[in-house]
């Protein structure tokens, strides 16, 4: 008898510092962030997952029912609908993440450079911003990350989920 | 109607897929298996090949390249639909050898929208430069002119797979919208509202059924005659000809300015009659009073088409009262009430009952005239 299973699935683009990674991921109401920090488990289970270089992000060179991540070792995970990650709340009572003003923001892990969004409220530094936020993953609303040795490659979606620990640069527009 | 083949290994997603091209009027083969699908490929050569990139044992890609370098099928139109929706991953679909790319999740509209343009590139069906309008008419009610208009019109667009447009000009309700099965939010009165006729407002007014077919709606509270002037029928209907391969026009049957205005504006007029002697006498009157205002058509035609199981009057005693021929007969067709009630048109069904066989005839012959001219 198989389990009964809670939660719905969502289609995710997931990135290591050499692969990328599509599959799908059963989550809760809290979206694939509240899963990331979970703190019952360091891995993260994809089911389908297909499995391409970053170098030939197009090209499948392997695929497996089932795969898990050390959540330690993802570098972002790119999204096509903010809601598979995050709770956006409604119209008139925004959740935590989508709540605050819009900033311009630059930031680095290995391999890629990520440009997007974040919100934030009160105080505008990198650190405010880093240690306020919930969670491990930092999201990054409309957003695009390129490799970086290799710019004509890049990913774009509604929201990017970045590892906070694989941060190097981090820059915020002041006066966007 | 063409033979398309799904591949892909969500089965899920395989039966949408397969229920979505159905409802576009094509016959569907649903294979789960890449390996088994390159087999059935080569055994049955389809017209179309929609295709998963994310399979096991074999991916969409390595499938797409294997199929174009097999000489006895590769020119097959392959449609790649995958859940990788990045610009690298479309760049990487076309490279293998796909002639198109749609990410997932897909719309019933995207998808055959671009299965039409895939298969009319392959068939290399004309791109026609002005559209044909085709008006149907009468001024008695309850003749199935409506009936006729929309069952037509899906004809049209399931067999020339390009633009066909239905305009209803009811004043008394939205009338095709239900055989459609459409709720229409819009109609061609917020046209008059705005006051606006061109390309851009129309195409906002447009609902788009999932064959593909695009309908302008009457509005849905009955309206008076003189809400349409001739000026607005006439733009509205050659903005539309510049637009769609077909516009199929259901008019009011009231003798208004607008009435007047679409005859004049049409291509094709078919004057819609009932096998009874009122629908008869009232063909006569309609006739007369149409030469009375000197209204001009380029090309007119009768269609009698016979609502109840018995018909009263012979096609032949009709062509003697009105001294003219019939170009097409439509007999009883005892599904057509339950095709109302289901909101889905006889002729984008498979039915080979008697209404679909006549109308899908009537499309043919019109589709084949205009590609002859073309």
């Amino acid at each position: 008898m198989t389990a009964k299973r809670y939660g719905h699935v969502i289609n995710l683009d997931l990135f290591t510092d050499s692969y990328r990674v599509t599959g799908r991921a059963l989550v809760g109401a809290g979206g694939i962030h509240a899963t990331l920090a979970d703190p019952n488990s360091d891995f993260l289970e994809l089911e389908d997952a297909y499995i391409s270089r970053i170098i030939k992000p197009g090209e499948i060179v392997a695929s497996y029912a089932l795969v898990a991540f050390r959540k330690d070792n993802i570098n972002f995970i790119v999204l096509q609908d903010r809601r598979d990650g995050i709770p956006v709340g409604t119209q008139h009572g925004r959740s935590v993440f989508t709540r605050g003003r819009s900033i311009i923001t630059f930031l680095t892990v290995p391999s890629f450079e990520i440009k997007g969004e974040i919100h934030h409220d009160g105080q505008l530094s990198p650190r405010a911003v880093l240690v306020h936020s919930m969670g491990r993953f930092q999201p990054l609303f409309a957003a695009t990350a390129s490799a970086s040795l290799y710019p004509e490659i890049s990913y774009s979606g509604d929201l990017i989920l970045v590892h906070k620990d694989r941060i190097g640069i981090f820059c915020l527009q002041a006066n966007s | 109607m063409a033979r398309i083949y799904v591949i892909d290994d969500d089965e899920q997603l395989l039966r949408m897929v397969g229920l979505m091209l159905q409802r576009g009027g094509h016959t569907t083969n649903l294979i789960g298996n890449p390996v088994d699908g390159f087999e059935q490929i080569m055994a049955d050569k389809p017209d179309l090949l929609v295709l998963d990139v994310m399979m096991p044992n074999m991916s969409g890609h390595d499938l797409a390249r294997k199929i174009r370098n097999t000489p006895e099928v590769e020119n097959l139109p392959i449609l790649i639909l995958t859940a990788r929706s990045q610009e690298i991953d479309r760049a990487t679909a076309l490279e293998s050898g796909a002639d198109g790319y749609l990410s997932k999740p897909v719309t019933s509209q995207e998808l055959i929208e671009k299965v039409d343009e895939l298969l009319s590139k392959q068939n290399g069906a004309p791109k026609m430069e002005q559209g044909i309008i085709i008006a149907l008419y009468s001024l008695r009610g309850g003749v199935g002119q409506t009936t006729l208009a929309v069952n037509l019109a899906s004809s049209l667009r399931r067999q020339s797979q390009q633009e066909v447009c239905l305009v209803d000009l009811s004043l008394s309700g939205g009338q095709a919208s239900f055989h459609l099965r459409l709720q229409p939010r819009t109609s061609w009165a917020d046209l008059l509202t705005e006051g606006l006729f061109d390309w851009a407002e129309i195409q906002k007014r447009l609902i788009i059924h999932p064959s593909g077919l695009r309908v302008l709606s009457a509005p849905a509270l009955p309206q008076l005659p003189t809400i349409l002037s001739a000026e607005a029928v006439t733009t509205i209907l050659n903005t539309l000809q510049q637009n769609a391969a077909f516009v199929v026009v259901d008019l009011p049957p009231v003798m208004s300015a607008a009435f007047v205005a679409a005859l004049q504006a049409s291509d094709m007029a078919m004057h819609v009659i009932t096998p009874d002697v009122i629908a008869v006498q009232t063909a006569l009157n309609v006739n007369r009073a149409i030469a009375k205002a000197n209204v001009t058509m380029k090309y007119k035609t009768n269609v009698v088409n016979q609502t109840t199981l018995e018909a009263p009057i012979t096609p032949a005693a009709i062509e003697k009262a009105l001294n003219t021929r019939i170009a097409f007969q439509i007999g009883y067709d005892a599904n057509q009430p339950r095709a109302l009630t289901q909101g889905v048109p006889l002729t984008l069904t498979n039915a080979q009952t008697v209404l679909p066989t006549a109308v899908n005839r009537m499309a043919e012959v019109i589709w084949q005239r205009v590609t002859k001219r073309e």
